[in-house]
């Protein structure tokens, strides 16, 4: 398996705040990551290392190939697509204004936006693109934003709370889309809440307290525990760690 | 650098603008009536005052002062107080500025209200007019001759010494103002960070800005000079496109140092407080209400830090005196704001980080 993203007890905190403490990750080219964890245990801050937006503090981390953020590495830039747990769109711009202005900056060519945009808005069901972004709902905003992140068919896909406030079968067609994305190469790592949607991740990280507690397909990491679920196996992992300290 | 991000930046700033009419229409008006008021309330010269004259003299001195003051605008002569102990009662109850005595051997004698410093000095004049007049119909004349001024008009209003400096006080402060809060809310709403994540560099991120910002910038120099010149007949003697051209480098350097303050501040609120030091200075030391010359020494070396100084005393030169680029003081302020616009820039550029 090639490694699209590989972490070696990365650490990063804010001030004197430790958030990441000794996590390591690896992330399959061509598979999906299901992060899951409770909120505060470092996801985003663990996001946002990967997308060269933040120094570690101590390890490594390779995101395809090189360190992100270094000079000449393909992170950040136009291989990695990146949907934020806030929406982080501009509210005055419409839905087409929006996707053409990150088709742009992802130096995108007009005629290849202008395709990307006519299957997103269909796929994702959008309404109207000369709509503004500030007048629609909050989970048309959050689809709008996942037509970001998607618009330029990156090799790395971060997305950050993706489904929150999406309808079960748009977040079914979704998985459906993802899946036939990383067939095609591209390495997704998403972070949820849903511990069920997780399990339809190739590979799962239980992240608590700034580490992995484990990390594998969500079967294996089912079955050694007798447990059925993976909240479960999560419980009792969480227990674990908590006798261990 | 990559010309298509920044071009995509600038296009998504202008939407925006574009987009907030009230904004939009406030950024460009708010700057035309801040002159107008200015041009309105500072350095007209005052009128209706109200002195009064005790005319003792034997001569026919007397009668022709009294005519030439009762002739002027700024005042409302008073011939009907008897003696001077009766104006200075005037005076004392606040009826009138002034009394002039003409005592019975021709001399003038002046007795003031001297607290308000504008107003015994339009008074000063007047009277010294009235004099020298008079003195040259009786074919007489002061010793002191003021040949045409090389540079300036013979009679030079305050508003032109005062007009160079609001035009460069209000195009600093309403481009600081315009950028100070450019991408507060962009760093913390996670735009910013989408914007980064596609490989894009600060310097990119603040030229995008500036470009869109410019466009709003020429509305409002091209408002401000036009209100200059044409709503206060303001002369100007030298090149207008050189003032234009010098009005838009000194938009940009505010400009620059408003982007810095935007990487720096943490709310909008914060920005609006940061902008404070940054107005106070260039308001009081750029020369712009009062000569430069006239501040204490060890402050002038910071009036000569701060791009309006130059500019002021250029937009001087080119109005008044009808410099250009020749003259290596409008040429300087040229270099200066050059120079000061892009190591804001630079600042700027370090301040906001991709990588944190």
């Amino acid at each position: 398996m090639v490694a699209a993203v590989e972490c070696r007890a990365l650490e990063r905190g804010y001030g004197s705040l430790e958030v990441l403490r000794g996590l390591d990750m690896e992330v399959g080219a061509g598979s999906i990551y299901g992060l899951l964890g409770p909120s505060g245990c470092g996801k985003t801050t663990l996001l946002k290392v990967l997308l060269g937006r933040l120094v570690p503090w101590g390890g490594t981390v390779l995101a395809l190939g090189s360190a992100p953020g270094e000079p000449g590495a393909p992170v950040p830039g136009p291989a990695v697509g990146y949907s934020p747990q806030e929406l982080a769109l501009y509210e005055d711009l419409s839905i087409g204004e929006t996707l053409r202005f990150h088709g742009r900056l992802q130096l995108l060519e007009p005629a290849q936006v202008a395709q990307r945009e006519a299957w997103l808005l269909d796929f994702l069901d959008l309404p109207d693109p000369e709509r503004v972004v500030g007048k629609l709902s909050g989970g048309q905003k959050r689809r709008v934003s996942l037509a970001v992140a998607l618009l330029h068919e990156p090799q790395l896909l971060l997305l950050d709370e993706p489904t929150v406030g999406v309808d079960p079968e748009l977040r079914a067609r979704l998985w459906d889309h993802l899946r036939t994305i990383a067939d095609g190469g591209t390495a997704v790592i998403l972070t949820t809440h849903y511990i069920d949607e997780a399990a339809q991740a190739d590979t799962v990280g239980l992240m608590r307290n700034g580490r992995l507690l484990a990390e594998d397909a969500p079967q294996v990491l089912m079955e050694p525990h007798g447990h059925v679920s993976l909240e479960q196996t999560f419980l009792l992992l969480c227990r674990r760690e908590g006798a261990k300290t | 650098m990559n010309f298509a991000r920044i071009h995509a930046i600038a296009a998504r700033k202008f939407a925006s603008l574009r987009r907030d009419k009230r904004t939009f229409g406030f950024i460009v008006i708010m700057p035309a009536i801040q002159i107008v008021l200015m041009g309105i309330a500072i350095g007209q010269v005052p009128t209706g005052l109200d002195i009064a004259i005790i005319n003792d003299g034997a001569t026919g001195m007397g009668a022709i002062i009294t005519d030439h003051l009762m002739d002027s605008e700024s005042l409302v002569v008073h011939a009907d107080y008897g003696s001077v102990a009766e104006a200075r009662d005037g005076i004392e109850a606040g009826d009138i500025w002034a009394a002039l005595h003409i005592t019975p051997d021709g001399t003038l004698e002046l007795h003031l209200d001297n607290s308000n410093q504008q107003v015994s000095a339009t008074i000063l004049v007047e009277v010294r007019n009235a004099m020298t007049a008079a003195l040259e119909e009786q074919g007489d004349a002061l010793p002191l001759a003021v040949a045409q001024p090389v540079y300036g008009e013979r009679d030079p209003a305050f508003i032109d010494f005062l007009a160079p400096g609001i035009m460069t006080m209000v195009c600093f402060m309403f481009s600081l103002i315009l950028t100070t809060m450019a991408f507060v809310g962009e760093r913390y709403d996670g735009t910013l960070d989408r914007v980064f994540a596609a490989g894009t560099l600060p310097v990119e991120v603040l030229l995008g800005h500036l470009a869109a910002f410019s466009t709003v910038l020429i509305g409002q120099v091209t408002v401000v000079i036009l209100i200059a010149v044409y709503g206060f007949d303001i002369p100007i003697n030298g090149s207008l496109p050189l003032l234009f051209l010098l009005a838009l480098l000194l938009g940009w350097s505010a400009m620059c140092f408003g982007l810095f303050i935007s990487t720096k501040a943490r709310s909008e609120f914060q920005a609006m407080q940061l902008n404070m030091p940054v107005m106070f200075p260039v308001m009081l030391l750029s020369g712009i209400l009062w000569p430069v010359q006239a501040l204490p020494g060890w402050v002038q070396p910071i009036s000569w830090a701060l791009p309006s100084t130059w500019t002021a005393e250029a937009f001087r030169s080119i109005m008044i005196r009808g410099w250009g680029l020749e003259h290596s003081e409008v040429a300087t302020a040229f270099a200066f704001n050059l120079l000061f616009a892009l190591l804001a820039l630079a600042v700027a550029a370090r301040s906001l980080k991709v990588r944190d």
